[in-house]
C-alpha cells in the first residue's frame, strides 16, 4: 500500500514534517522522554487529525477487499452478523423496559460489566487482525504520542463491531433510562461506557504488544485462549450445574457485585438519571482519562522498546522417533503422520485445537450428565460422540495448519494418489490421539451416566463418529480449505477476509458429518446397542471414502489449494 | 517434442490476477547443466513465473517442458526431477532442521537411511549441524535458506528453482551457498535462480533471462546479454531504466530535497 493510500501525503505528514521544529517534542507528554518518533523529527504535527486514521482504516478495510471476492463475502458476511448482533441486541435491552425495574437494572449492570470484558480480552486473542493497532508501524511518523493515541483511538471505534457495540449500548438508554434527564444521562453514560471499553481494551493489547512480538509470548498467550474456551463453557457449567435453582438469585447476587465496577456505574447512570448518575458519570470520566493516560504511557514504551523476537537461545527439540513412525513402514505416509503428531504437540495452534476440544467436550458432557431428564444409554453415547464431532471438526481444514508450507508437500505430489496418503497420514495422526481419548471419555462418560458397560457401544459409536468426521473433513480441506493465521485467534481460527469460508468449512462439516452420522447414532440412541458394532467399520468406509474423493478433488486443484491456505494473516 | 539439450523451456505462459497481466507470454529457455539466472525488476513477474515453473501455479496460457516433459501433463515425472526455493522462505516451522529432511525425504519416497545420511551430510556442508536440532521458526534467514535449499537438494533433482536465494542472507552464508550451487552445476545439473543482485548474477551465472513487465527482453549466455557492458548497466538498458548513472528525472524534480536546500 503506498503513502497515497494510506492518506497520508495530502494531509499533513509530508509538509510537517520539513517544518523548522515547531512546537517541541510530545507536549502531550508528562513523561521527560518522549518516543523517538516524536522526538528525532523535533516538528510539530498539529494538523494531523484523528480523521487520518480513520480514513487509514477504512482504506485497509477496502484495500483488504479490493479484487477479491471471498475476503468480500467474508466481510458481507460480518457485516451481517454484525447488524443482526446490533439489531438484536438493541431491541433486547430496549425490551428491558417491559422488566421490572430492579431485573432490569440488574441486567444492564451485568451486560454492561460483560461488554467491557469481552473488549479487554477480544482484540488481545484477535491481535493481528487490524493493522492499524499495531503503533510499532506508526512509530517512524512524526506524532507525538497524544496525537498517535488519538489516532488509534479513532481508528479503533472505526468498525463494524465497534459500531455494533455502540448500538447495542444505545438500547439500553432505551430500555432503562428514566424520563428525559435519564435519556440525555443515559447517552452520555453510553458513550463514556463506550470510551472506556475502546481505551481498555487498547491498553491491554498496547501493554502486551512488546510480548505479543515474541515467539514465546505468542505462544503462550496461544494456549492461555484455552482459559477463555473453558470460561465460555462457565455459565454452561453454572446452569446445569445445580448452582442456582433460582436464576433470579443469582442475578441479584451477580449485578449487586458489578454494581461499584466501572461498567455497573455507567448501567446504573442510566436508570438512575439523577444527581448520583452525575457523579458516576463524572467518574467514569476521569476514569476513561487515567486508562486514556496509562495507555499513552504503554504506548510511548511500546515504541521505544526493542523487538523481542529474536532474542534468547533456541532450545532443541529432542531427536526421537515417535511410536507411530517405528510402526509405520518409511515413506509419506509415516512421514505425515509424525510431522502431525509433533505439531500438535509443538505449534500452539496444535496445542490449542486438542485441548479446546477436549476441554469443551469435557464440559459439556459434564453438563449432560448434570441434567435431569430420560437418562439411559444416551447420556454415555451423546458425550462421546459429541467429542467425536468436535475433533473431527479440526479436520475439516487440514493443510490450515501447515499453510504456507504446504507447496513442500505439492511438489512432491504428482498424482491423487499421493494427496491420499497425505490425508491418510494426517488422519491417522488424529486417529491416535483421539481414539484413546473417546475411548476414556466414553468410559467417564459411562461411569456418570451410571452404567459401565455402556462404555462400550459409546466408545464404539464415536470411533465411527470420528471416521464419519475425518471422511467429511478430508472434502472440505480440500473444497473449501482456508488459512489459519499464524497469530491465534480465538473467535473464527482464519485469517482477515476467509472467516466467510471458514465458516462454511466447519458448519458444512458438522452437518455432513451429523447426517452421515446418523446412521450409526440414531439406532444407538434409540436402544439398539448392536449396532453400534457397525460402527467403527461405516467409520473406516467414510473416512476411506472422503479421502479417495479429496485425493482426488485435491490434486486437481492443488495450486489452488495451496494458494487458498497460504494467505498471509 | 523439445529439444532435450535445454532443462527448461516454456512457451507463451502467461497468467493474469484479475485485470493485471502479472506474466505476458514468456518463453523462458534454459540450456541444461547451465546456472541460469532469472533477472528483472521487482513486478517483472519473476516469481510468478517461477511458481508456474515449479507447477505451484496453474498458468492461464502455455506449456512448460522440463527436460522435455510436460510439468502440467506429467507431474510425477517432473516432479521428482525438479527442487523447488520458494521465495519467502515457507518451511515448516515447527520441525527441527533434520527434521525437516527427514520429512521431505520420506515425502519422496527415498529410504529412511539414505534420507537420514544424505541429511547428516547437508546439514554438514551447509553449516548447519549444530542448529540441526533447533526448530525452523528460531532459524536466522541465512540459516532458513540454507535448510530450504538442503531440503530442496535432498532427492537429488536435476534442476533446481531457487526464487531469490540470497536475499536477506549474511556474506558468510552466501558463500556457502553458491559454493554448493556451483559444485552441483559442474556435476551437470542446472539452476535457475531469480535475483535482482546483478553483481551476484554476473559472478556466478552463465546464462541469463531479463524480465520486465511480464516479458522476457533479453535472454541468452551471459556475455551476448551484457553485450561488453557490465550485466547491470545492460540491465538498466533493457528494462527501459537510465543506465547512465543519472538518478530518475535527473535535475527536474526533488529540487526540496537534500541539506542545502530551505
Amino acid at each position: 500500500m503506498a503513502g497515497r493510500d494510506l492518506g497520508v501525503n495530502d494531509s499533513g505528514f509530508g509538509e510537517d514534517a520539513r517544518g523548522p521544529g515547531a512546537d517541541g517534542p510530545a507536549a502531550s507528554g508528562s513523561t521527560p522522554a518522549p518516543a523517538p518518533a516524536a522526538g528525532a523529527s523535533s516538528s510539530g504535527a498539529g494538523r494531523v487529525s484523528p480523521w487520518i486514521f480513520v480514513r487509514l482504516k477504512l482504506r485497509l478495510v477496502a484495500g483488504n477487499l479490493r479484487g477479491n471476492g471471498v475476503r468480500l463475502a467474508g466481510f458481507v458476511f460480518t457485516v451481517i452478523a454484525a447488524l443482526l448482533v446490533a439489531g438484536l441486541g438493541f431491541l433486547g435491552l430496549a425490551a428491558l423496559r417491559f422488566a421490572p425495574d430492579d431485573v432490569a437494572a440488574d441486567v444492564g449492570i451485568v451486560l454492561f460489566s460483560g461488554f467491557l470484558l469481552v473488549w479487554a480480552v477480544g482484540p488481545l486473542l484477535a491481535f493481528g487482525l487490524d493493522d492499524t493497532l499495531d503503533p510499532s508501524r506508526l512509530s517512524l511518523f512524526p506524532l507525538r504520542t497524544g496525537q498517535l493515541a488519538a489516532g488509534m483511538f479513532a481508528a479503533s471505534v472505526t468498525g463494524v463491531w465497534p459500531a455494533a457495540t455502540l448500538v447495542v449500548m444505545f438500547g439500553a438508554v432505551v430500555g432503562l433510562a428514566a424520563g428525559a434527564g435519564g435519556a440525555l444521562l443515559g447517552v452520555v453514560a453510553v458513550l463514556l461506557q463506550f470510551a472506556l471499553c475502546i481505551v481498555t481494551s487498547r491498553l491491554v493489547t498496547t501493554s502486551l504488544s512488546g510480548v505479543l512480538r515474541t515467539r514465546r509470548g505468542r505462544d503462550v498467550l496461544a494456549v492461555s485462549v484455552l482459559f477463555f474456551v473453558l470460561a465460555a463453557q462457565l455459565p454452561n457449567l453454572l446452569l446445569n450445574g445445580g448452582f442456582s435453582a433460582d436464576p433470579a438469585a443469582a442475578l441479584r447476587s451477580l449485578a449487586s457485585v458489578l454494581r461499584w465496577t466501572p461498567p455497573g456505574m455507567a448501567a446504573h447512570a442510566v436508570t438512575d438519571g439523577g444527581l448520583v448518575a452525575v457523579a458516576e458519570l463524572a467518574f467514569l470520566a476521569v476514569l476513561v482519562l487515567v486508562v486514556g493516560r496509562l495507555w499513552i504511557a504503554a504506548l510511548r514504551r511500546a515504541l521505544v522498546t526493542p523487538d523481542g523476537s529474536t532474542e534468547g537461545g533456541a532450545s532443541s527439540v529432542r531427536n526421537s522417533r515417535g511410536l507411530l513412525a517405528r510402526i509405520l513402514p518409511d515413506g509419506p505416509l509415516a512421514a505425515v503422520a509424525t510431522k502431525e503428531l509433533k505439531y500438535a504437540r509443538r505449534d500452539p495452534r496444535g496445542r490449542v485445537g486438542w485441548f479446546s476440544s477436549v476441554a469443551v467436550t469435557g464440559v459439556l458432557a459434564f453438563s449432560l450428565s448434570q441434567g435431569e431428564g430420560a437418562g439411559g444409554i444416551g447420556l454415555a453415547v451423546g458425550p462421546a460422540c459429541l467429542g467425536a464431532v468436535m475433533i473431527g471438526l479440526q479436520s475439516a481444514n487440514s493443510f490450515g495448519i501447515d499453510g504456507r508450507s504446504l507447496w513442500m508437500n505439492a511438489v512432491a505430489y504428482g498424482t491423487g494418489r499421493d494427496w491420499r496418503t497425505d490425508l491418510a497420514g494426517r488422519h491417522l495422526a488424529v486417529a491416535t490421539i483421539a481414539a484413546p481419548l473417546l475411548g476414556l471419555l466414553s468410559v467417564v462418560a459411562a461411569l456418570l451416566a451410571g452404567n459401565l458397560a455402556w462404555a462400550v457401544p459409546a466408545a464404539l459409536t464415536a470411533w465411527g463418529v470420528l471416521g464419519v468426521g475425518l471422511g467429511i473433513g478430508a472434502v472440505t480441506s480440500v473444497l473449501v480449505p482456508y488459512s489459519v493465521p499464524d497469530r491465534l485467534n480465538a473467535f473464527t481460527g482464519a485469517v482477515p477476509g476467509q472467516g466467510g469460508i471458514a465458516f462454511v468449512a466447519s458448519f458444512g462439516a458438522m452437518i455432513g458429518g451429523g447426517l452421515l452420522s446418523l446412521p450409526v447414532t440414531l439406532p444407538v440412541l434409540l436402544g439398539l446397542t448392536w449396532v453400534s458394532a457397525l460402527a467403527v467399520p461405516y467409520g473406516l468406509l467414510l473416512s476411506w471414502a472422503g479421502r479417495r474423493l479429496a485425493g482426488d478433488l485435491g490434486f486437481r486443484r492443488y495450486p489452488e489449494l495451496v494458494g487458498a491456505v497460504s494467505q498471509s494473516g | 517434442m523439445t529439444d532435450i539439450a535445454e532443462a527448461v523451456r516454456t512457451q507463451r505462459l502467461v497468467k493474469r490476477f484479475g485485470q493485471q497481466v502479472a506474466v505476458g507470454g514468456v518463453d523462458l529457455v534454459v540450456p541444461r547443466g547451465s546456472f541460469a539466472g532469472l533477472v528483472g525488476p521487482n513486478g517483472a513477474g519473476k516469481t510468478t513465473t517461477l511458481s508456474m515453473v515449479t507447477g505451484l501455479l496453474r498458468p492461464d496460457e502455455g506449456a512448460i517442458h522440463i527436460d522435455g516433459l510436460d510439468v502440467w501433463r506429467d507431474p510425477v515425472a517432473v516432479k521428482a526431477r525438479i527442487g523447488v526455493l520458494p521465495e519467502g522462505l515457507r518451511l515448516f516451522e515447527r520441525l527441527s532442521g533434520r527434521e525437516l529432511l527427514s520429512y521431505n525425504g520420506q515425502l519422496r519416497g527415498i529410504p529412511k537411511a539414505e534420507v537420514e545420511q544424505r541429511a547428516e551430510e547437508l546439514l554438514r556442508v551447509m553449516d548447519l549441524a549444530d542448529s540441526a536440532d533447533k526448530l525452523v521458526v528460531d532459524y536466522s534467514t541465512g540459516m532458513r535458506k540454507k535448510i530450504g535449499l538442503a531440503a530442496a537438494l535432498l532427492h537429488n533433482p536435476r534442476v533446481l528453482f531457487l526464487d531469490e536465494p540470497f536475499e536477506g542472507v549474511d556474506p558468510v552464508s552466501a558463500n556457502t551457498l553458491t559454493e554448493v550451487l556451483r559444485r552441483y552445476t559442474a556435476s551437470g545439473a542446472t539452476v535457475v535462480f531469480s535475483s535482482h543482485v546483478m553483481d551476484l548474477v554476473e559472478r556466478l551465472c552463465d546464462w541469463v533471462s531479463v524480465m520486465s513487465r511480464g516479458q522476457i527482453v533479453a535472454q541468452g549466455p551471459l556475455d551476448r546479454v551484457r553485450a561488453g557492458r557490465s550485466l547491470n548497466e545492460a540491465f538498466l538498458g533493457l528494462v527501459g531504466a537510465r543506465g547512465d548513472g543519472q538518478g530518475p528525472g535527473g535535475e527536474e524534480g526533488l529540487s526540496w530535497l537534500g541539506a542545502t536546500s530551505a
